[in-house]
């Protein structure tokens, strides 16, 4: 199908949409004839002032850079025969199966990390809910201003470079907000995931990207983590895993052909990776920290506990001056708790003022229930070491993309920092915490 | 793998030569070997190489009386060197050490100062003459990403049971970066009691110091086993021989008190042995006597880490058969001991390099036994100790005998995503290639994944099932391999019949194990021959067939 078939060519307007900002909204048709919504910046250019660019048989020569996140996998998971597509194009790049994800193991501070090349102590973001003190919350981090650091997206819109996002998580869309040139809204939603399936999120970006064509393109496949998250009972868990990376896969192959029939191929840097991996509990291996917290006199109602699946983020909310007895118990506590790992200060995890006081992991096959020991029912977890192996690549037809294997430590934070080198962008201020892996 | 002909004369003649006779006052070359041979009878060795700096070692004659084991001799002073070139023209680190009868008149000493990842050739000079020359290579800089690391992977070479032909099949590899033996380099058996082919010196078994240093000698004197000292750098461990059968930390199965005297006095003396005559660090320093901490790092680049282990010096007594009881499960009971464990699992958790390898000198992967007829279980636990004969599934003297240590490292990889750790393993004189499972009940559903894969190394000379039965290779072993690996899924490959060696290939992309064997370890001019290639692709925690050696570099 052409391009110019399935673009319904039909900008909406500008609009007020409140915490996005001003900006419009541009609607075209994906490949199942599904209306895509797509806002853009005020300014961007429109789908109609490009659709004459994207209909031509070549497309205009220009560096292209598109990360694909695919949310949860384990690296052992993208190489096997159930991948080809992705095996391919793993093989045709450079691979790190030395990568790891960086804490907290957890979506939105490894996505924030990808983009901006710092750790949370940078950026601000360490983990996806954390105690909020000043409005005395648990919280998501998913508004535009929790994120304090310049990301890639913006440092290139700056330099007359167009981005776009693609993020099949609410979460994720709401934290990076209206950063990118074009975003996509991410629809339909699953109800409880709260997340778009990978057909519909890589139908957005195939469009975004032959309609739009932006120099960046960030995508979340959410498929394969939610297939973890959202079994409850654990008995079909390995068929809709599998099934869920045999979709994935074939959704990273309509995106590598379009590449390659577009003419974009030999432009293009790809980057896959994932956020984190994941684990797998048993029934009864759950820890709730709260109950035990509250139990204890020097404790009893001045310890908030921000779950985060494997990783509990404790906030002392008592008198300052009792601050520093009151974490050695909370410590004492949760090491004394069966499925606890290890307890660490936020500094010691580069997690910055936004961790709470203490990060408490706990073993592989266990996770976190908090408050209560119903308030986790989901086996599949994320946010311990044990999650920290990732699938990491750096493939495409771009003259930069080597072949091989390394064994350099590649990360998630390191990503900012590959795409800054293929676009010539600059350190950002103090530094990248990553390293290019171009 | 193709071979080299690094022919001994040839390099004494050439470097002898050159090195310029007059200003070293060498003797000239047709003097020069013969000379050697009075004065370094022992060869040279090289050992535990670093990115700037390798252990260097041999042993001087310097009068005739001056025998090992003699006490015998007078203080005496070598030069060393090494080179960038095997004439020596190009002479990067040299210095003198002292030796005397104190320490056997062994020499080992650190040559600092060298650069990452480079071949070197050093000798020793003494009144005049030069040992054989030596090759070593320097290990990578520490950030450094090579694109591959070979090892040579041997263990169990009793020389009473046969010749040590893998050793010089081992040593025409062109290409190694060091050679891991992973233990029971020697025996302590007495003549006739492990083997008949040659005769051990001293005739009766390893007790005193005396003993210990003959034997050592008279290992070192062996042909085949000074060529691949001298072509390669050693990592070594030791097993339970180097002092005596199933030691633990405060006896042995082969130590009866009553006439062989305190065990702990006995292995002071072993180690003491081990530390002057293994080209090895044994503390900090290579000093003698610093120490006999065996348990240490080597780096090699970001792309691999070596953990070698003590399993003898540290562990609880063996429990005892019949396994009747939860022994092997006491929490309580340790292979590694505290700090060895400590020291294990922050080895394996740090992520200063890809692979995480671990030299084991017992195997790690737990085996369940199927039930076999006893006369064939009594056969197969001769060598391996591996069948109870009552059924009762565990090798006591490996880890399965200590499966809270086990539980305790399999749990430590699990817990912290430790990828690419792949053990490697001597002691039961059969080559296998395992998964190894966090819960083998479970494998390989999730539960019972596989965290880590072990390959272990058949051995040089030491009996294995065919030794043992009499019969012809595989005979008896095609029937024990096929009940082993049916009732232990994760086990993957076995081979209970050869003598041999492995060599070790390790990439970004994949460990890949080569197993060779020899024809015959009765005969001194045996052939080897390709006999399977198992590998470990990165991130998988899963070996996997390859039909073809990797290929010399």
């Amino acid at each position: 199908m052409a391009p110019a078939d399935r673009t319904g060519g039909d900008e909406t307007g500008t609009v007020d949409a409140g915490a996005l900002g001003r900006r419009s909204f541009l609607r075209l048709t994906g490949a199942a004839g599904a209306s895509l919504l797509f806002s853009a910046a005020a300014g961007a250019p429109s789908t109609q002032a490009l659709t004459g660019v994207a209909g031509q048989a070549s497309v205009a020569r220009k560096r292209r850079a598109y990360v694909l996140v695919v949310d949860g996998a384990r690296p052992d998971e993208l190489g096997t025969a159930l991948t080809p597509h992705l095996r391919a194009l793993r093989d045709a790049g450079r691979n790190f199966p030395a990568a790891r994800s960086l804490p907290v193991m957890e979506t939105i501070p490894n996505h924030v990390m990808m983009m901006t090349g710092v750790r949370p102590d940078r950026s601000g973001v360490p983990a996806n809910a954390v105690y909020d003190r000043s409005e005395q919350t648990i919280r998501d981090l998913d508004r535009p201003s929790d994120l304090r650091f310049p990301t890639v997206i913006e440092r290139l819109n700056r330099k007359g470079f167009t981005t776009g996002t693609v993020l099949s998580k609410e979460y994720l869309f709401g934290i990076f907000g209206t950063r990118a040139t074009y975003r996509w809204e991410p629809a339909p939603i699953v109800p409880v995931s709260g997340h778009a399936p990978d057909a519909f999120t890589m139908d957005a970006a195939l469009s975004m990207v032959e309609e739009l064509d932006p120099n960046l393109v960030f995508v979340n496949l959410g498929d394969c983590d939610r297939m973890g998250h959202s079994d409850l009972t654990g008995t079909t868990l390995q068929a809709a895993r599998t099934a869920a990376l045999v979709d994935v896969d074939t959704q990273v192959g309509r995106f590598v052909d379009m590449l390659k029939t577009s003419g974009r191929w030999r432009d293009s840097v790809v980057i896959v990776l994932a956020d984190h991996s994941m684990d797998w509990s048993d029934p009864h291996q759950i820890i709730s920290l709260q109950p035990a917290l509250d139990a204890d006199p020097m404790l009893a109602g001045n310890v908030v506990v921000a779950q985060n699946g494997g990783a509990d983020l404790l906030s002392w909310t008592g008198p300052a001056d009792r601050r520093a007895p009151a974490l050695r118990r909370m410590r004492d506590i949760a090491l004394a708790t069966d499925g606890v790992l290890s307890v660490h200060e936020p500094a010691q995890l580069r997690l910055g003022d936004n961790a709470g006081d203490l990060v408490v992991y706990c073993r592989s096959g266990w996770r976190f229930s908090d408050p209560a020991p119903y308030s986790n029912p989901i086996p599949g977890n994320h946010g311990h070491p044990a999650t920290q192996p990732i699938p990491f690549f750096v493939s495409g037809g771009h003259r930069l993309v080597r072949q091989g294997t390394s064994s350099a430590a590649a990360r998630t934070v390191d990503v900012a920092p590959t795409v800054g080198t293929l676009f010539g962008l600059g350190d950002p201020r103090g530094g990248y915490d990553g390293t290019s892996r171009l | 793998m193709t071979s080299i002909e690094l022919d001994r004369r040839t390099l004494l003649t050439t470097g002898a030569a050159a090195t310029g006779a007059v200003a070293l006052g060498v003797a000239l070359p047709d003097e020069a070997e013969a000379a050697a041979n009075r004065y370094f009878k022992h060869g040279v060795a090289s050992g535990d190489p670093h990115p700037t700096s390798v252990i260097l070692w041999t042993r001087l004659t310097p009068t005739p009386k001056a025998t090992p084991g003699s006490g015998r001799g007078p203080r005496a002073t070598v030069r060393w060197q090494v080179a960038e070139d095997r004439r020596f023209r190009r002479v990067v680190a040299q210095g003198r050490f002292t030796t005397s009868a104190a320490r056997d008149h062994t020499v080992k000493l650190e040559a600092r100062g060298l650069r990452p990842r480079t071949t070197y050739f050093y000798r020793f000079l003494y009144e005049g003459v030069a040992s054989r020359i030596g090759r070593t290579r320097t290990a990578p800089a520490a950030h450094a990403t090579p694109a591959n690391l070979r090892f040579g992977v041997v263990s169990c070479s009793n020389l009473p049971a046969g010749y040590f032909s893998a050793y010089r099949h081992l040593a025409r590899c062109n290409d190694l970066d060091a050679v891991l033996h992973l233990g029971d380099y020697l025996y302590e058996y007495g003549a006739g009691s492990y083997g008949d082919v040659r005769q051990p010196v001293p005739a009766h078994e390893m007790v005193s110091l005396s003993d210990y240093r003959r034997r050592h000698a008279q290992y070192k004197q062996d042909q085949d086993l000074q060529l691949l000292h001298a072509r390669n750098p050693f990592i070594v461990t030791w097993d339970d021989h180097e002092v005596t059968n199933d030691a633990w930390a405060e006896g042995a199965e082969n130590h009866d008190p009553e006439t062989e005297g305190d065990y702990l006095a006995r292995r002071r003396r072993a180690h003491r042995a081990y530390d002057e005559w293994m080209p090895v660090r044994m503390g900090s320093e290579v000093a003698l006597g610093d120490g006999t901490r065996l348990f240490r790092r080597l780096r090699f680049g970001r792309l691999a880490e070596l953990s070698m282990l003590d399993l003898r010096t540290y562990r609880d007594q063996q429990a005892s058969y019949p396994v009747a009881d939860g022994t092997v499960s006491d929490p309580e009971r340790t292979i590694t001991g505290a700090a060895q464990m400590r020291w294990l699992k922050d080895s394996l958790r740090q992520e200063r390099a890809q692979w995480k390898l671990v030299g084991n000198s017992v195997m790690i992967a737990p085996v369940v036994f199927p039930p076999l007829p006893n006369d064939l279980s009594r056969k197969v636990n001769d060598f391996t100790g591996l069948l109870p004969e009552d059924g009762a599934p565990y090798n006591v003297d490996q880890w399965d005998g200590y499966t809270a240590d086990r539980h305790e490292v399999l749990g430590h990889l699990a817990d912290h995503g430790v990828q690419n750790t792949v053990f490697l393993t001597g002691d039961i004189h059969s080559a296998w290639a395992c998964d190894v499972p966090l819960d083998a009940g479970t494998y390989p559903l999730e539960r019972g994944r596989s965290v880590a894969t072990e390959f272990v190394c058949t051995s040089v000379t030491s009996d294995n099932l065919n030794d043992i039965t009499g019969t012809a290779p595989a005979r008896s072993s095609i029937p024990v391999e096929a009940a082993i690996q049916a009732n232990n899924r994760h086990v993957k490959y076995l081979n209970f019949d050869d003598h041999g060696f492995s060599v070790l290939d390790v990439t970004a992309a994949r460990t890949q194990m080569d197993y060779y064997v020899i024809s015959e370890r009765t005969d001194p001019n045996a052939t080897v021959s390709w006999a399977a290639s198992w590998a470990t692709d990165a991130d998988t925690q899963a070996v996997r067939p390859v039909d073809a050696p990797v290929r010399e570099r």
